[in-house]
């Protein structure tokens, strides 16, 4: 009755994946001429899939920027981490001792960020969150954790302000995800700026990422007659949502937050985006020559420009400015260093800096939906 | 090769931690029972050892595991007393409803930060911490199959009515076994939120425990074991086919997702009691040649 | 009151023409088909795919009904006929139904990609009707219309015709129907046609409504479906129908009234009162108690 020798498949089968990655294995992770592999754990499988999927076009075309301007050479190596824990952990590790990168951009989640980022810190390898918009728990877990991603807390008080000047709203209904990180954080951010700001909020209703119909909750928060509908959702839920407040008969103003930023928005709601405005990341209009090259190189590679490609654009180029600042040097320690250095670096998302936190800097802007556009508050 | 060690030390980990969850489904299943509770009790386990150890810090990780595995246990069992009087698919459905309640809880609830979930939880489980609980989890099971009260569970799975006349207890007997699995599944998240850092509800949906269950029975629930080979082998596999798809040149993604179903598939038809029944089948297959 | 009334309808009526195909499956073999949700899914994809072929909607949504059918008959063949008679085929059938509908998800991940993909606009006229004091658009009464019909349809079949009563005759009892001389496959496989037409039905008529699809479309219907084939007995059509737009409305009286973080946890809470107080449900006759 040995277990020994029930053993034989799954040990086979260890060995057998061990024995393929040894075969692949290319020692440490220099590609040559001083270039540097960076790891990207993006989510390309699951839930959050869509927003892995603009995430590798954005870190795509930053790529063949950057290495085309000569200098800096960098070589990504693109993982999946499905959406879960478990996987952004073994990719992670993967990364970090196998792979041996300098440096990693990712996860596309929070959750995911909790739980990876920890073993990059423990293992003094330079992390850049693209996506992450978690309040806490990111940044935090240590000094080798950075972010270019603004968190809500950062763009929705100065947008939900100026929206009250120019809209003089008292009441509003909300209705955000809340199975989603980016929407819950996103609303616990909007019910502070609501309450500073003095708005009374006459309803609040819920929805879940796979949800397709808010009608019941539409028709409900319409009942109360709030002044504004505030609505924290990622970009496929606020098209049908704003479509489908409209069909209900809402004629008033709908403010969102950072997940509303994407062109597929405005395409997808159709008319009923018009009047929709927006605090934002990334400001689509903007006429800086960084955006303005971002923008094409989405346009060659045939991919809708959004918040999500932008930030996981400018994580590429911040990297390389990184190891410009540490003279060229692509060890972690040498990017670790740079990004500190790091301080106005023209990027699609504006002139970028980090916070003493290794928080994201820059300035966030408003925007609102005219004529099927997106145009600037001022 | 410490650098391979490491790469693949949390594999290991899932590995282990998987094991304990397909073993916990087995708990259930062995008496007949398809329960999917499992990822319900796993996120009451998880939960509790995360709040222990992050608002009482001065609590050794022992107690704050031992209260994992407690406190699912105890919940199993006011759920299992009407519950388990239904038979088969209605079980099934009833305790998935209950896994979908347990993580629609965790969501709405504030004190755990909803969808956002408890971070920072310090590492404390390691290696050995698993494959002591998978040995004990293992040890337990095994003790299980040749006594008494295994052959009750036999005759239960067999043919309930039968084994009431008999005057087998069937009802304390399948209780028992729920509340085994409920232990075992919120031991394993317990020591899974001490490895991950964190707890969020998005890891305790529908298809976690849906993975438990197809662990366990491609592992095989012929052998107390059979979950972990189980485990071993459907956790590992992603990796295998990770570096598969990539030496194809595949994209990263469908194709995974495709073999994975495939694989199942294959199992099930051709292999209906699992992996640990290969090597009895090429036995068999050898003595026939012979 | 009114608005809510009509929202409860419309969201109901698609449940209840997706757990109807669910329940269909469920009387005849005694098995869950897990991959239910996926032929859901597919057939949405099905249509959309068709119609960016510049295939007209009238001619669209039929087709992808039919194809998804022929799914249904590929996925009998594939993954039950093997099972059956197998002592365990409950939690096999189970478990080979969950890995075609990972296969069908992984294909269409394949071909559609992660993002929401949509319908082009303009592939169904933009209007809303008044009823009353409430306000519904014109697609949506179709989609109710349609959904009434298809399960008046099936309803017809299952009493009147041949086919039905064979389909019957093997859910009472498949032994019994071979004695008496009904091909019990034959029955078997149109019994799985039907049944994954109605949910491909059911998939197409969503997407069309909400304009929202991709591959993780059949995840919000999947466990709702559960809840209403309960509600309406595990095996029973008319059961399924009524459950459906039962649990509609009470998911929208609930958003209304206590707010929608409770709306999911109110379908799971009616589906355990049933199971706990009357297991069988509204008009099932199937066996749901050991004891």
């Amino acid at each position: 009755m040995s277990l020994a020798r029930r053993w034989p498949l799954p040990l086979v089968l260890l060995l057998t994946a061990v024995a393929c990655k040894e075969q692949g294995a290319q020692g440490p992770a220099a590609a040559g001429g001083g270039g540097a592999v960076i790891g990207a754990a993006l989510s390309l499988t699951g839930p959050a899939a869509s927003y892995g999927a603009q995430q590798r076009a954005g870190i795509q075309a930053a790529l063949d920027d950057v290495n085309q301007g000569g200098g800096v050479k960098l070589t990504p190596l693109i993982e999946d981490d499905a959406s879960t824990k478990e996987q952004g952990i073994t990719v992670f590790q993967k990364f970090i001792n196998r792979d041996k990168v300098s440096a990693i951009i990712g996860p596309t989640l929070s959750n995911t960020a909790s739980a990876a980022d920890p073993l990059a810190q423990q293992a003094k390898v330079p992390v850049l969150g693209i996506s992450n918009t978690a309040a806490t728990g990111i940044t935090d877990i240590g000094n080798y954790i950075w972010r270019d991603s603004l968190t809500e807390a950062q763009v929705i008080p100065g947008a939900f302000k100026k929206a009250k000047e120019k809209l003089q709203f008292n009441t509003a209904g909300v209705l955000y995800g809340n199975d989603d990180v980016f929407t819950k954080a996103g609303y616990d951010v909007m019910q502070k700026a609501l309450a500073d700001q003095g708005v009374k909020v006459v309803g609040t209703q819920t929805f879940a990422k796979p949800d397709r119909d808010y009608n019941a909750q539409l028709t409900a928060l319409i009942a109360a007659k709030p002044d504004v509908l505030v609505v924290s959702a990622l970009a496929d839920n606020a098209a049908s949502i704003v479509a489908q407040a409209r069909q209900r008969g809402w004629t008033g103003p709908i403010l969102g937050g950072n997940g509303f930023n994407s062109p597929a928005f405005i395409k997808n709601a159709g008319a009923a985006a018009e009047g929709v405005m927006v605090g934002t990341s990334w400001n689509s209009l903007s006429q800086d020559p960084a955006n303005q090259k971002f923008l094409a190189a989405m346009k060659k590679a045939g991919v809708n420009p959004d918040q999500f490609s932008a930030q996981a654009y400018t994580g590429v180029i911040i990297l390389a400015e990184a190891i410009r600042q540490s003279g060229g040097k692509t060890g972690r320690e040498d990017i670790e260093a740079g990004l500190g250095k790091l301080k106005d670096l023209e990027t699609p998302l504006g002139k970028f800096s980090f916070t003493p936190g290794r928080d994201a800097q820059h300035e966030p802007s408003v925007q609102q939906v005219k004529d099927g556009k997106f145009q600037i508050v001022q | 090769m410490t650098d391979l060690f490491l790469a693949y030390e949390s594999l290991f980990a899932f590995v282990g931690i998987n094991g304990l969850l397909a073993l916990s489904v087995y708990a259930t299943l062995c008496c007949g029972q398809l329960s999917l509770a499992n990822a319900g009790f796993m996120a009451i386990g998880a939960y509790t050892g995360a709040l222990i150890t992050l608002r009482a810090p001065g609590v050794p990780f022992i107690a704050a595991l031992a209260a994992s595995a407690l406190a699912p246990a105890l919940i199993a069992v006011p759920l299992g007393l009407p519950v388990l009087r239904l038979r088969g698919v209605f079980l099934a459905i009833a305790t998935v409803g209950f896994g979908e309640v347990v993580r629609l809880f965790f969501v709405n609830w504030d004190y755990t930060n909803g969808a956002l979930g408890l971070v920072a939880i310090p590492q404390r489980t390691h290696l050995w911490t698993i494959a002591l609980a998978l040995a004990l989890a293992l040890y337990v099971l095994g003790r299980l199959r040749g006594s008494r009260t295994g052959y009750a569970l036999e005759a239960i799975r067999e043919d309930e009515t039968a084994a009431r006349t008999m005057g087998i207890y069937t009802t304390g007997h399948k209780l028992a076994m729920l509340v085994l699995g409920a232990a075992l599944a919120g031991l394993a998240g317990g020591l899974e939120a001490h490895h991950t850092f964190m707890v969020a509800p998005g890891g305790f949906a529908f298809g976690r425990v849906v993975d438990m269950l197809v662990q366990a029975v491609v592992g095989g629930t012929a052998a107390f074991y059979g979950p972990v080979v189980g485990a071993a082998f459907l956790t590992v596999l992603p990796e295998v086919l990770r570096e598969a798809g990539a030496r194809l040149g595949l994209a990263p993604g469908p194709f995974r997702l495709f073999l994975n179903g495939a694989i199942l598939l294959a199992v099930i038809l051709y292999l209906p009691n699992g992996l640990v029944s290969l090597p009895a089948r090429f036995r068999r297959r050898a003595r026939g040649m012979a | 009151m009114g608005q809510q009334a009509l929202n409860g309808v419309f969201v109901g009526s698609i449940y209840a023409l997706f757990a109807v195909g669910y329940t269909l499956v469920f009387g005849v073999l005694d098995i869950l088909n897990l991959a239910h949700a996926a032929v859901f899914t597919l057939a949405a994809f099905i249509a959309l795919a068709l119609v960016d072929a510049h295939l007209p909607l009238w001619l669209a949504l039929p087709l992808a009904v039919a194809a998804a059918g022929l799914i249904g008959i590929v996925l009998e063949r594939l993954a039950f006929r093997p099972l059956r008679g197998r002592a365990d085929s409950n939690i096999s059938g189970l478990i080979s139904s969950l890995a075609m509908a990972t296969v069908f998800e992984a294909i269409a991940l394949q071909i559609f990609g992660p993002d929401i993909s949509r319908f082009p606009q303009g592939t169904f006229p933009d209007r809303m009707i008044r009823i009353g004091g409430a306000s519904a658009s014109l697609l949506q009464l179709c989609i109710v219309g349609t959904s009434v019909v298809l399960m008046a349809v099936l309803t017809l079949l299952l009493a009147r015709t041949r086919l039905g009563r064979q389909i019957r005759a093997v859910a009472e009892s498949p032994r019994a129907a071979r004695i008496l001389g009904v091909n019990v496959d034959r029955a078997i496989a149109m019994a799985f046609f039907l049944s994954s037409a109605l949910g491909g039905a059911a998939g197409v008529l969503f997407g069309l409504a909400f304009n929202s699809i991709s591959p993780d479309v059949g995840r919000s219907v999947e466990l709702k479906g559960l809840a209403v084939i309960i509600l309406g007995g595990m095996g029973s059509v008319p059961g399924a129908v009524v459950a459906g737009f039962a649990l509609g409305l009470i998911e929208v009286f609930t958003v209304a009234h206590l707010g929608s973080s409770f709306r999911d946890a109110v379908s799971f809470a009616v589906l355990f009162l049933v199971l706990i107080a009357r297991p069988r449900g509204l008009f099932g006759r199937a066996a749901a108690r050991e004891a």
